[in-house]
């Protein structure tokens, strides 16, 4: 499947900024089972853009600074990505939680991609004992790995309530996890919380999904916005595998991933620092439209 | 000692050996006075302390204690806003130079491994491709700064300056309890517990030829200069601000190094250069010394919710413009599981054993260690293997296995085999003892030691010869239990071949003679200006109190002012938004309409309200104020006697500081601004008082009221024979050049301030602040008293408001309010 992605973020501020520098990590990065043919970033007004040096987190960072003051910014992010990903198969014979906890302990891997970072409680996703707790149920160590996963990932996707008014941005995952609601990123921090608690290394995805439209009707242009999701690795021969516990399905054809990293707090797809006073206004639109059928 | 001893000195020999005597007939096992080799001298020490507290060693450790409140030491208690004393023993640790060398040796080793590591961690990771370090050791540290990675620090270095945590066992061998990569805290208590002491035993230094700070200070300043750009580069502390828990130890090592404080606000980076904003513009910063939680340190690189942070510092750090020690990052390696590496690394990278060893230690995330550890669980420490609490150590802190029980263990045992990476076992270390004073006698308490070393100008690692005891609060000798103890002590080193006498005074010759020293930030211009204004308002404010009151308050007769007047009064201070209206002018309502106004704890611009804004004020400028004038500061409302009584000692207070800073204040920039502030708001106090008491129609109390708020009752009648009148009186008040309360002084002196202060162009056009202050003194010296009317005086107190701003706008941080750009839409 060929997606065009086209992401726009609008900044509107009460007054006047003077300097404004940010990271964007908007391009999406090269992952398995994608591949990016086209690119374009245009922000207005235009500000100096460069690579920068280091991050985090696995994402493609350029940094923006804007030296004139604005009101008004927008910033345009356009994609075209070769999406080729087969749904995994569990099997019986997929490693074990408990080895695979294993493996990640004594991973000799030091880079982003390796799973040892994410073992560990990060900035937005605490330890959390109830979450723990809960997640334990389908989290037996000898469960086959790829199984004990969808399991989570079902659970929570019936469970809980998809609710935009229940949380924000930072909100707590254990305040998603009480209130049994939430948006996709609390789904995947809830997920990710018990998926540590258990000893497995798992990161958090931010990208885009293609909506599916209803039948017989049109898919709804704009209405669509950045999705996040879950990496659990599973070993050095299956390696990492995306599950959505949103939709409770597995990360394949539909996902797009644009960043990972620990948290949402590392591959914010825009953050950065303004200089002025006054309120911020933020608007965000995404457009995933197919191609084509073929890869 | 080849002179005969005084006979105080005999007296102080027989107190001496007696305490030490009744000290060792206390059970005492591996105590360094009772069991160590140095007896000659503890006794010489003992012998100083008796000189000069005779027998009385409760009256030694108040000496001691009085003269570390006189330096300033003070730290905070997270969450508390009160600074508190240090408490400072006054009996030192006393370490011979031979066993010296051997801790030394020992840490300068260290250090160097670890710098190895880190090279190695944040460069190619060939320790862990290999093997020899978990990938997980190094993701489980909160402190590992992923950007970091390929940034090769300017200077070539990560760690500058490092302290080491040492325990001593009982048969007198050293081990390292910890390790301080980040911002370690101690080394300004270091010198400010020896500068204590010495005061207090001024003959211990020559007498046991004790081993010198400051050349350890000067070795690592001159290491910090040596890894920058610039030949004589400008070097920062940069400080979380003065709610730090060190902050005080912060500003006494800026002080002291002769580095500038600086908070991330003063702060900029342009075109991958750093930046301080000062009163003269942006001026290079070279180097940072940070005492700031690394992560905060960026919002680019790193957290982005940092607001203590200065954007694009990393950038200026991997273009090699700015020197940053240490190295953000360097944490990484404190985590407790790096001991269960350590001896490993060592023989690997240096080819010889730690000299100093660690504390044995399991990782419980490595095979077969966590078996080991649940085997002999209840004989080790079990802690968190990093700088985060676990699940099943939910109070972050090591415990011992057999104090953990029921529900507690079995939870924590779960943990462990869930997430054994967190967690470590460690051998339980046993302290040996050292005297302190408690209830006037001598007893015996647990001690651990920090050591502090630097890196020098040749790139070599000096130790600081000395460092900081912390003592514990009770006898129990086991390491962790003692926490961060509650007594420090200083740690003199002894019978050195010889002692330098180094000081950081430096040498005449190299030195430029500068008149106007150094960069004066602008946000300490602004602090200055402010704490300027808020005392002089302060004065003023109680000033209008009396005068309202009448000086006769406990006395039954009333103000004996009119009641127009005394309303004027009440307008004064009402419009000062220092209390509400009275419901009425009557005797009791006027006195709970000043006590508000005085102590009011809410009330804004209250004379509380204006103590505590001049106080949080001095806590942040300790760098720049006299000690004595902190402590005045720093001095709580007064509580005794009537409300009379309690105004007038503030009174007497503020004149203090205001003679304090007439006087004892170096006629610097950050002089100017204070004094600045206080000639603004004088000029605004006496606007005011004019407008209400000096227009056509004043009555006599009016004026009197007025000369009496202008203070200025005494010039008047020195100079006017003839009763009060209207004129003479506003002319004194208002246009006397020559009366330092009249309103013509201080439009003066701000002129001068005016002139003195640095402007940005070279043009030789006056800016705004300076078209300002030149209109305000056309208008004072053309008017006469007869042509002053409401007006006129509405106008000079719009300017002078507009000057104010002007000067702000000029010489302050204005408008750098970060906001944030986070925050997506997520579905």
């Amino acid at each position: 499947m060929i997606y065009d992605i086209r992401h726009i973020t609008t900044f509107d501020y009460g007054r006047q900024v003077n300097f404004a520098r940010c990271n964007l990590r908007l391009k999406p990065i090269h992952w398995s089972g994608q591949t990016l043919q086209d690119y374009h970033l245009s922000v207005s007004p235009a500000g100096r853009t460069a690579p920068a040096r280091a991050e985090a987190g696995l994402a493609n960072v350029t940094r923006l600074v804007i030296e004139e003051p604005v009101r008004h910014l927008v910033i345009e992010s356009v994609s075209r990505i070769v999406v080729d990903r087969p749904v995994p198969m569990p099997s019986a014979s997929d490693p074990t939680l408990a080895e695979i906890a294993a493996a990640a302990r004594i991973s000799r891997d030091p880079s982003p991609a390796g799973p040892a970072a994410y073992l560990f409680p990060s900035p937005l996703i605490p330890l959390d004992r109830d979450i723990a707790d809960w997640c334990a149920q389908e989290l037996q160590p000898d469960r086959p790995c790829l199984e004990a996963a969808m399991g989570l990932a079902r659970r929570i996707q019936e469970e809980f309530a998809f609710d935009t008014e229940a949380t924000l941005v930072d909100t707590i995952p254990h305040e998603a996890f009480v209130k049994r609601g939430g948006v996709c990123q609390d789904f995947a921090q809830i997920m990710i919380t018990g998926l540590r608690a258990a000893g497995l290394p798992a990161a958090y995805a931010s990208g885009y999904i293609r909506t599916l439209p209803p039948p017989g009707q049109e898919r709804l242009v704009g209405a669509d916005a950045t999705h996040a999701w879950v990496l659990l690795w599973c070993g050095e021969a299956l390696g990492w595998v995306g599950v959505d516990p949103t939709n409770g399905i597995w990360m394949a054809g539909d996902h797009i991933v644009m960043a990972i990293g620990r948290d949402y707090a590392e591959i914010a797809p825009i953050d950065g620092v303004v200089l002025g006073s006054g309120a911020q206004k933020m608007d965000v639109s995404v457009d995933v439209a197919p191609v084509s059928d073929m890869a | 000692m080849a002179s005969l001893p005084a006979p105080s000195l005999l007296d102080a020999g027989i107190h001496a050996q007696r305490w030490i005597a009744a000290y060792c007939q206390q059970p005492l096992h591996g105590d360094v006075l009772a069991a160590g080799r140095d007896r000659a001298a503890w006794t010489a020490m003992f012998e100083e302390l008796a000189a000069v507290a005779g027998d009385d060693l409760g009256h030694a450790r108040e000496r001691v204690q009085r003269h570390a409140e006189d330096i300033g030491t003070g730290f905070r208690i997270i969450g508390e806003s009160d600074e508190r004393p240090w408490p400072a023993s006054p009996v030192p640790l006393l370490i011979g130079a031979a066993e010296w060398a051997g801790i030394a040796a020992g840490v300068a080793q260290r250090a160097e491994l670890l710098e190895t590591i880190l090279a190695d961690l944040y460069g190619e990771a060939a320790l862990v491709r290999r093997g020899l370090i978990p990938a997980a050791l190094v993701g489980g540290s909160p402190y590992f700064m992923r950007p970091m990675v390929g940034l090769v620090p300017p200077g070539g270095h990560h760690l500058n300056f490092i302290a080491v945590d040492l325990g001593r066992g009982p048969t007198g061998e050293w081990r390292v309890l910890g390790d301080h990569l980040r911002a370690p805290i101690g080394a300004g208590y270091a010198l400010e517990n020896r500068l204590a002491v010495s005061r207090t035993l001024d003959g211990l230094q020559s007498r046991l030829n004790v081993a010198r700070h400051a050349p350890f200070f000067a070795a690592f300043r001159e290491g910090l200069a040596a890894a920058c750009r610039r030949v004589e580069p400008r070097i920062g502390l940069l400080t979380p601000g003065r709610y730090a828990a060190s902050y005080t130890e912060q500003a006494h090592l800026a002080r002291y190094l002769g580095l500038l404080l600086v908070e991330g606000d003063d702060l900029a980076v342009l075109e991958d250069r750093l930046y301080v904003r000062t009163i003269g513009g942006l001026k290079r910063i070279d180097a940072l010394w940070r005492r700031t939680d690394p992560r905060m340190l960026d919002p680019l690189a790193f957290d982005s919710h940092s607001r203590i942070g200065v954007p694009g510092l990393i950038d200026a750090m991997a273009a090699g413009e700015v020197v940053i020690a240490n190295a953000p990052g360097a944490g990484v390696l404190e985590s407790a599981a790096f001991g269960a590496f350590l001896p490993a690394l060592a023989m690997r990278l240096t080819g010889r054993d730690l000299i100093l060893p660690n504390i044995a230690t399991w990782w419980c995330g490595q095979d077969g260690a966590l078996a080991a550890v649940r085997e002999d669980f209840d004989a080790l420490l079990i802690g968190p293997a990093f700088g985060v609490a676990p699940l099943g150590l939910p109070g972050g802190v090591a415990l011992h296995g057999s104090d953990i029980t029921g529900a507690a263990r079995a939870l924590l045992l779960d943990d462990m085999t869930r997430r054994p990476e967190d967690y470590v076992g460690q051998e339980v270390v046993r302290l040996s003892t050292m005297p302190v004073v408690a209830d006037d006698r001598l007893v015996a308490r647990p001690f651990t030691l920090r050591v502090f070393a630097a890196r020098d100008a040749k790139g070599d690692w000096t130790i600081m010869p000395g460092g900081f005891a912390r003592i514990g609060d009770d006898s129990d000798p086991r390491a962790n239990v003692m926490g961060e103890g509650s007594w420090s002590a200083d740690v003199v080193i002894h019978g050195a071949e010889s002692v330098e006498q180094v000081s950081l005074l430096p040498a005449t010759d190299s030195v430029h003679i500068r008149r106007n020293p150094g960069t004066l930030p602008s946000r300490v211009a602004d602090n200055f200006f402010w704490l300027g204004r808020y005392l002089e308002r302060g004065e003023a404010l109680l000033g209008v109190i009396r005068v309202m009151l009448g000086n006769s308050i406990d006395a039954d007769a009333g103000a004996g002012l009119h009641s127009a007047t005394v309303g004027k009064l009440v307008g004064l201070v009402v419009n000062a938004g220092a209390a509400p209206h009275p419901p009425s002018l009557r005797r009791s309502d006027l006195t709970q309409f000043a006590r508000t106004a005085l102590e009011a704890d809410q009330q804004y611009s209250s004379v509380r309200w204006l103590n505590r804004m001049a106080r949080g004020i001095g806590q942040g400028s300790r760098d720049r104020l006299s000690a004595d004038m902190v402590r005045l500061l720093d001095a709580p409302m007064p509580t005794r006697g009537g409300m009379l009584d309690r105004a007038g000692s503030l009174q007497r207070r503020y004149a203090a500081l205001s003679g304090l800073s007439a006087e004892h204040m170096g006629r610097t920039a950050s002089w100017r601004f204070h004094d600045l502030g206080r000639r603004i708001e004088r000029a605004l106090v006496v606007t005011r008082a004019l407008w209400a008491f000096g227009l056509t129609g004043a009555s006599a109390d009016d004026l009197s009221t007025l000369l009496d708020i202008a203070d200025s009752q005494i010039s008047y009648r020195q100079r006017y024979l003839t009763g009060i009148a209207r004129v003479p009186v506003v002319d004194l008040v208002a246009l006397d050049p020559g009366n330092p309360r009249a309103l013509a002084f201080q439009i003066d002196a701000i002129c001068a301030h005016m002139k003195a202060l640095p402007v940005l162009g070279d043009d030789g056009m006056d800016e705004a602040q300076q078209a300002q202050a030149a209109g305000l003194m056309a208008i004072v010296s053309t008017a006469t008293a007869a042509g002053l009317d409401a007006d006129m005086l509405a106008d000079i107190e719009r300017r002078l408001f507009a000057l104010s701003d002007a000067v702000a706008r000029r010489y302050f941080l204005q408008g750098a309010e970060p906001l944030r750009a986070a925050g997506m839409t997520l579905a």
